[in-house]
């Protein structure tokens, strides 16, 4: 049947910001999407809140809305805009309960618009996990012995009478939010209470354990007429107890025979067709008894998903496209494959060649959190490695890390780190075969499949025969068909790694670049989609005039991700205008950047110099951007120059002086610019000869570190000491400490421009909410500044520039300057499109990116007519919000520093910077409580301003209660405040207060080591209750101005097109 | 381990590890199948051939005498990326080279599909060597021989006397099959639902069968060009019109041959477990198992016969039907066995509707 003619105009639900459990990969389908309907001739409406996306870029859809994801905002823009439908299964979880919501209040029926894809019986009878039981009756499916519990009654009954251990699964939650596994009764009471307040619906199913079963996901396809077909399985590393997510995974599946795998392929059709879902994708969950064979469901997702972006990476079948396509009538029969050209969509993908995805953590950003997984999803990335064989496909996704060049390095083994899941739990397994141990005692402490173990074991046994004999070409063709690195092979062959790679070069032992088809070779294809192997002969490609690379930002981490994609793609749009063809290189499965219709060609490999080097020689490419992928290029920038290739705009001298902390200050000084006093120690001594120069309090950072790892404010001497002694690894001779003077109470801003020849386009001045001291990423920011005098934004612009000029910047330059008593430092320059760069372009409609490119390639100021672009011609204000993800880290506090913490971002656009700021807000997940209890606990420095706050408060209707230091402060000055205790002060103390519901805001300031920690109680309350908790005062100001705002429930909705035009 | 070799008649040669077996030749053909291989091995349509697999590891999941499809295994030969060859587990393996057959892994598999798909499948040999050259020097002579063998597969891989089965279901129609080289599963799929099946040689004449008296009429798959099978047609033809008959691969291709269309053989096959195909019948579009190197043409169908399936991927002929003569033919294994169960439903619809 061909589309549905009454059909004009669709309304895309995005996913909002990078959270762990949702993150780029719906930008991925939702982008997808939005091309396939556009090139349909559909009106395409999106909104999302997530100004980091691809998917928000004007040139994506025909009417781009960056707002809330909640009822109120999408009913307005239903308003205005008048959808005939909405597809909600393009936005993960949040979409799906955002359609429900819109049903329950009756918008959808209001304006007439229907739900494709799924409807809300489909939702329901997916999630909640009750109904979804009952269809699995009715199929004859069988699932763990469970209850629905509503209650904490009801659910220690249940306790009992399942037995332990017991997996606590909440209803209508993403990333497993709320649920995990308890091994006693104890336990499991404090995990319920909280599983029961994470769900929506406050109802959790409470299941009997299946841990250590075999685990497969499969990810399926339907449309309208009931073709049902699999487009990819996948099998799980990681036995059941590891949410997927997190999980070392596999495709297509290798240890289920076709029996096996046959009965489950029927299983998952007859679930998908009696859970109602009409068209599109999902993906069905199973486990299997690893000796019985017996089969249980786990769960169905009636949508796309993180699985099914990698599953469209792993086969080259886009299923985001094809269920939009499905969802406008289409059937599959109708839809041609992508790749081949000839042939229908209405097939399975073959595979010759294996796919392992491996997850990227981010344990060590959250000091105090245990490095352990469970049922609740807590990596942030992941990486995909594609070869011929398990081993070489998982020596490259090990590879695509970015962790160590060799993939494994000589570790010292822990039992517990094998016994218990948790992040470094394969490093651990290869380095135990490495001191010899057996398959049979690592499947007894792990559950772990020995098809798997085998195959890890394999690659270290091949480390004895390199050690044991000279290498000849036929071994280093072996070592490489394995994935092993050149640094790999030059350790245990006692080489360097340059000797490894001119052997290789000269012995003609080169990867072959293959074809990612969908059909194992069946068809010819054309899709320039490639991965490398040493299993075939290299071939050819045919050499272009205008041909360029870019590097990518290899797996998601916490302070780079998704923003920096954005970058690449509009990179690769602005290069393609230009006329060039485009390589794009990524490890990253999520992205858009790495949709097999971004580029000319893509290559998904790791983003090693070795990786890179070899795809540049074969796909004869000589120029290199670097600017766009963040870090990860930057890092891998030297190498490439050294072996000859070229970088595009800002050349290594310029990338080094932005880069290295001593250079960058003395041109600083030279510019006569000012810059926070600071030192370089090695020792403590050293240190504190330093700080008797500049005094405390100070920010102390180890060198060669990423996004502000190991940095500290440091208040005192003792604290000093202190520092000294957690971080001694990581400082020595060769590896200093810089302290900085730390600009307490500074504005910060960050500012992003573009440099060519004779040309600068600043695209804005964002200044920070929240203090210096905040990491950039963590703070939310707005643009134009409120606070700054324009003198001294003008003069931040101006000092941008120079600098950019004095170190030769060409393309991007991103900086970080602060502002205390009107002076203006400069902090840091990063030589590279940056994590703001995108807000940025959204908020002043500056192609900062195409600028960039324009830049690279050389055009001059008559051609980019840069006078064009002023960023603060643009009416309203935007502010930018922040999400972090304490609730999945118990342990962690959730104050600020100047470490980053946070995931993901919002964008809010108001007409003034109170409609911004709450928009920002509510996008970030902030609540705002209308009525209750604000619970103040303040620093000596902060009692001043924060009174003005606490009067605001009481004439709003709010009561006040606080720490007895604060109280009587507030008393004093004629407030009603009640008191509580500290923590050490005895029970029943604040934290009791905020745990029993008594509270619903809270604002706690604190400094130093010592009171940080003696109010962590406090934070960890508000998140575990999720009541919204400010650590800033100038955060706790921005959140009253937000929180008058929604009281006067005004707000207004605009296209980013709407925008342009104004 | 040793080197061994796939050298194709053509010339072109492609160098992996020899795992045992003896060196054999056959037609090379490759699967897409990502499992099954135990029971592509033991399905007699693979008489003749050399399996190459498009999925890289093979042999993983061991093996299971409970999915053989005959009572042997048929090929002449197995190829992939890898073989599972731990202390644990080499059951497959083992397998294999109990039934002589030669094993080749680390093989550019997909250069060999490449070249396959471009240039049809060839006859080929494996072979272990020191050399390409006296690879070569053993592969062309065996090549040779096994091409000059009788061309009547079918027979080969028929069974030799007349055979019946107990059906389970007392008031089920007595089913007689006729035997190219038939799959187990087709039995195990008749079995439920009819009282007796009766198992004829691919020779049978018309007249044996219809002293035997069946109420339906089954046509197996087999292997090898449906020119080539003597008898079977004559048969056939005798038989369109007189009881309700469906065929199933090579049985569909004799069945139309014997309606008086011609086949011909496809470029380089279809044998895989992800053929889309539009069923009229069913009135379903879905995904079958695959295997098979020739086609009926559908220009030369007569009239009272339609195409009654199509597979999508290329639009050839998958499944003919005449609701005049009760009688149907499908290209592709309904009874799967490796593969997808989606097109099962037409076992009934031969036992109820036809
Ligand atoms: N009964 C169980 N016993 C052991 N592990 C389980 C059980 N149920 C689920 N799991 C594990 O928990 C993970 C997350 O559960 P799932 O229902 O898929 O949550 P989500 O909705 O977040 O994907 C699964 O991937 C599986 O490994
Ligand atoms: N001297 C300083 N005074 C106050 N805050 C600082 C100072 N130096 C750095 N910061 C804070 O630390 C954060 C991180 O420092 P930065 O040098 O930008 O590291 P990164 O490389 O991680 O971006 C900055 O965003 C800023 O808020
Ligand atoms: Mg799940
Ligand atoms: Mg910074």
């Amino acid at each position: 049947m061909p589309r549905r003619q009454e059909i004009k105009k669709v309304l895309i639900l995005g996913s909002g910001p990078i959270v762990i459990g949702q993150a780029c990969e719906f930008d991925y389908s939702g982008t997808q999407a939005c091309k396939a309907l556009m090139k349909e001739g559909l009106e395409v409406v999106l909104v999302n809140s997530n100004p980091a996306t691809i998917m928000t870029d004007p040139e994506i859809a025909t009417s781009v809305y960056i707002e809330p994801l909640q009822v109120p905002f999408i009913e307005k823009i239903i308003e205005k805009e008048r959808p005939q439908a909405v597809i909600p299964t393009l936005g993960g979880q949040t979409a799906l309960n955002l359609a429900l919501a819109l049903h329950k209040e009756g918008v959808l029926q209001k304006y007439n618009v229907q739900l494709l894809g799924a409807d809300p019986k489909v939702i329901e009878a997916a999630e909640d996990r009750e109904l979804f039981r009952d269809i699995l009756d009715k199929v004859g499916a069988k699932y763990p012995k469970s209850h629905l519990v509503r209650t904490f009654e009801q659910g220690t009954q249940v306790g009992d009478e399942l037995g332990y251990p017991l997996i606590l699964r909440p209803n209508y939650t993403l990333g497993g939010g709320g649920g995990g596994i308890a091994y006693s009764p104890e336990e499991y009471q404090s995990m319920l209470v909280q599983a029961l307040h994470e769900s929506p619906t406050t109802e959790v199913l409470v299941e009997e354990s299946i841990l250590g079963w075999k685990e497969y996901e499969l990810e399926v396809m339907r449309d309208a007429a009931g073709t049902f077909v699999i487009i990819c399985t996948i099998e799980n590393f990681d036995p059941c107890g590891v949410h997927t997510g997190d999980s070392i995974t596999i495709a297509p599946q290798q240890t289920l025979s076709d029996r096996e795998y046959q009965a489950m392929r029927d299983e998952a059709g007859k679930i998908i067709n009696e859970v109602g879902l009409q068209t599109g994708g999902a993906n069905i969950q199973f486990a299997v008894h690893p000796k019985t064979g017996e089969r249980v469901v786990i769960e169905m997702n009636p949508r796309v998903s993180r699985s099914s972006a990698l599953a469209s990476k792993a086969t080259g079948f886009p299923i985001a496209k094809i269920a939009a396509l499905l969802a406008i009538g289409y059937r599959l029969e109708e839809i041609q494959n992508d790749i081949t050209k000839t042939t229908p969509s209405c097939y399975e993908p073959a595979l010759d060649y294996i796919v392992t995805k491996i997850p990227r953590f981010a344990f060590e950003k959250f000091v105090g959190a245990r490095d352990l997984l469970s049922t609740q999803m807590k990596s942030v990335g992941e990486v995909m490695g594609i070869g011929r064989t398990f081993q070489e496909s998982l020596m490259k996704a090990v590879l695509s890390l970015e962790k160590h060049r060799e993939g494994f390095p000589e570790i010292t083994v822990e039992v517990d780190k094998i016994s218990y899941p948790n992040s470094q739990r394969l490093f651990h397994i290869y380095q135990a075969f490495r001191d010899g141990w057996t398959i049979e005692s690592l499947q007894e402490l792990t559950l772990i499949t020995p098809w798997f173990l085998e195959q890890v074991k394999g690659l270290v046994d091949f480390e004895g025969t390199l050690k044991a004999s000279s290498l000849t070409a036929d071994l280093l063709l072996q070592a490489k068909k394995r994935g092993f690195s050149d640094a790999l092979i030059a350790r245990l062959t006692k080489k360097t790694e340059i000797e490894v790679r001119e052997m290789r070069h000269q012995e003609k032992v080169l990867p072959s670049y293959q074809q990612v088809d969908t059909c194992a070779g069946e068809f010819a294809s054309s899709t320039p989609y490639y991965y490398s192997t040493y299993w075939s002969k290299p071939v050819e490609l045919p050499r272009a005039e205008k041909r360029v690379a870019i590097l990518g930002s290899g797996p998601n981490r916490i302070g780079q991700g998704i923003e920096f994609d954005y970058s690449c793609v509009r990179g690769v749009k602005g290069y393609q205008k230009k006329g060039w063809q485009v390589c794009m290189i990524n490890s990253n499965p999520e992205t858009v950047s790495t949709d097999y219709d971004t580029a000319d060609y893509l290559f998904f490999e790791p983003l090693t110099e070795e990786h890179v080097s070899e795809i540049l020689y074969a796909a004869k490419v000589d120029s290199v951007v670097v600017q766009l992928g963040g870090q990860t290029p930057i890092n891998v920038a030297p190498g490439l120059v050294k072996r000859g290739f070229k970088l595009m705009g800002s050349d290594l001298e310029t990338i080094d002086l932005a880069e290295d902390r001593g250079r960058f200050n003395k041109i600083c000084r030279e510019l006569n610019f000012k810059i926070p006093e600071s030192g370089m120690a090695h020792d403590l001594q050293g240190a504190q000869g330093i700080v008797e120069r500049i005094g405390f309090p100070v920010i102390c950072r180890p060198s060669y570190v990423l996004g502000g790892r190991r940095m500290e404010v440091v208040e005192n001497a003792e604290e000093l000491v202190s520092y000294f002694e957690r971080h001694q690894e990581a400082i020595s001779t060769d590896r200093p400490c810089l302290i900085d003077q730390f600009l307490a109470g500074a504005l910060e801003v960050d500012v992003d421009l573009v440099r060519g020849k004779d040309w600068v386009v600043v695209g804005g001045v964002v200044e920070h909410i929240e203090a210096a001291g905040v990491h950039s990423g963590d703070s939310q920011g707005v643009i134009p500044p409120q606070r700054l005098r324009r003198e001294t934004s003008d003069k931040v612009e101006v000092m941008s520039q120079q600098l950019a000029d004095r170190i030769g910047v060409i393309g991007h330059l991103n900086l970080q300057l602060a502002i205390k008593q009107d002076q203006v430092y400069m902090l840091e320059a990063n030589p590279r499109s940056s994590r703001s760069v995108p807000f940025v372009v959204k908020a002043t409609g500056i192609p900062l990116i195409d600028l960039g490119v324009a830049a690279m390639l050389g055009d001059g100021k008559e051609k980019v007519k840069p006078e064009r672009f002023v960023w603060r011609s643009r009416p309203g204000v935007c502010v930018k919000g922040v999400v972090f993800p304490f609730k999945k880290f118990p342990e962690a506090d959730s104050i600020l520093g100047p470490e980053m913490k946070s995931t993901g971002e919002s964008m809010g656009r108001g007409a003034d910077y109170g409609e911004a700021l709450m928009k920002g807000m509510l996008s970030s997940h902030m609540r705002f409580p209308e009525k209750g209890e604000v619970f103040f606990s303040l620093r000596e420095k902060d009692k001043t301003e924060m009174l003005l706050i606490a009067r605001d408060l009481v004439e709003m209707g709010y009561t006040l209660s606080a720490t007895k230091g604060t109280a009587h402060f507030f008393q004093e000055q004629g407030l009603q405040c009640a008191e509580y205790k500290k923590v050490h002060e005895g029970r029943p103390h604040c934290v009791d207060k905020i745990r029993s519901g008594g509270v619903s805001l809270v604002i706690n300031t604190t400094s130093g080591r010592r009171s940080i920690e003696a109010s962590f109680n406090i934070r960890r309350a508000c998140i575990d209750y999720s009541i919204p908790c400010l650590t800033e005062s100038d955060a706790a100001e921005a959140f009253l101005i937000a929180l008058k705002k929604t009281r006067e429930k005004a707000f207004e909705v605009h296209s980013l097109q709407a925008m342009q035009e104004l | 381990m040793k080197q061994g070799f796939c050298v194709l008649e053509t010339g072109e040669i492609y160098r992996g590890q020899w795992h045992g077996g003896e060196p054999r030749a056959g037609e090379v053909v490759f699967n897409t199948s990502h499992s099954g291989y135990e029971e592509i091995a033991t399905d007699p349509s693979y008489y003749t051939q050399i399996v190459v697999m498009t999925a890289p590891m093979m042999g993983n999941y061991g093996v299971d005498r409970d999915v053989w499809e005959s009572n042997k295994l048929w090929i002449q030969g197995f190829v992939c990326v890898q073989m599972q060859s731990s202390n644990r587990d080499q059951a497959w393996l083992e397998r294999l080279r109990e039934f002589k057959i030669p094993i080749l892994s680390d093989l550019d598999t997909r250069s060999l599909v490449l070249r396959l798909r471009q240039g049809g499948t060839p006859w080929g040999a494996l072979v272990h060597a020191n050399s390409e050259a006296e690879a070569i020097d053993l592969a062309m002579p065996l090549i040779a021989k096994e091409k000059s063998k009788d061309k009547d597969w079918v027979f080969a891989a028929s069974s030799k006397e007349f055979q019946s089965r107990r059906g389970e279901k007392p008031a089920g129609p007595r089913i007689a099959l006729l035997d190219f080289g038939c799959k187990e599963n087709i039995i195990r799929e008749l079995l439920p639902m009819a009282s007796e099946i009766g198992v004829f040689p691919s020779r049978t004449t018309f007249e044996k069968i219809k002293e035997w008296n069946p109420d339906r009429v089954m046509l197996s798959n087999g292997p090898g060009d449906p020119a080539d099978v003597q008898v079977a047609v004559e048969t056939v033809r005798q038989m369109i019109g007189w009881k309700p008959m469906m065929g199933i691969c090579m049985g569909h291709q004799i069945l139309g041959l014997a309606l008086g269309a011609k086949t011909y053989k496809l470029k380089f096959g279809h044998r895989g477990s992800n053929h889309p195909i539009k069923d009229d019948l069913l009135n379903r579009i879905y995904v079958t198992s695959q295997n098979h190197g020739y086609a009926v043409d559908s220009a030369t169908l007569p009239s009272y016969v339609r195409v009654s399936h199509v597979n999508l991927n290329d639009q050839t002929v998958s499944g003919v039907f005449s609701k005049e003569k009760r009688c149907m033919g499908i290209q592709y294994h309904p009874e799967s066995h490796p593969g997808p169960h989606d097109a099962h439903d037409l076992f009934r619809y031969f036992v109820e509707q036809l």
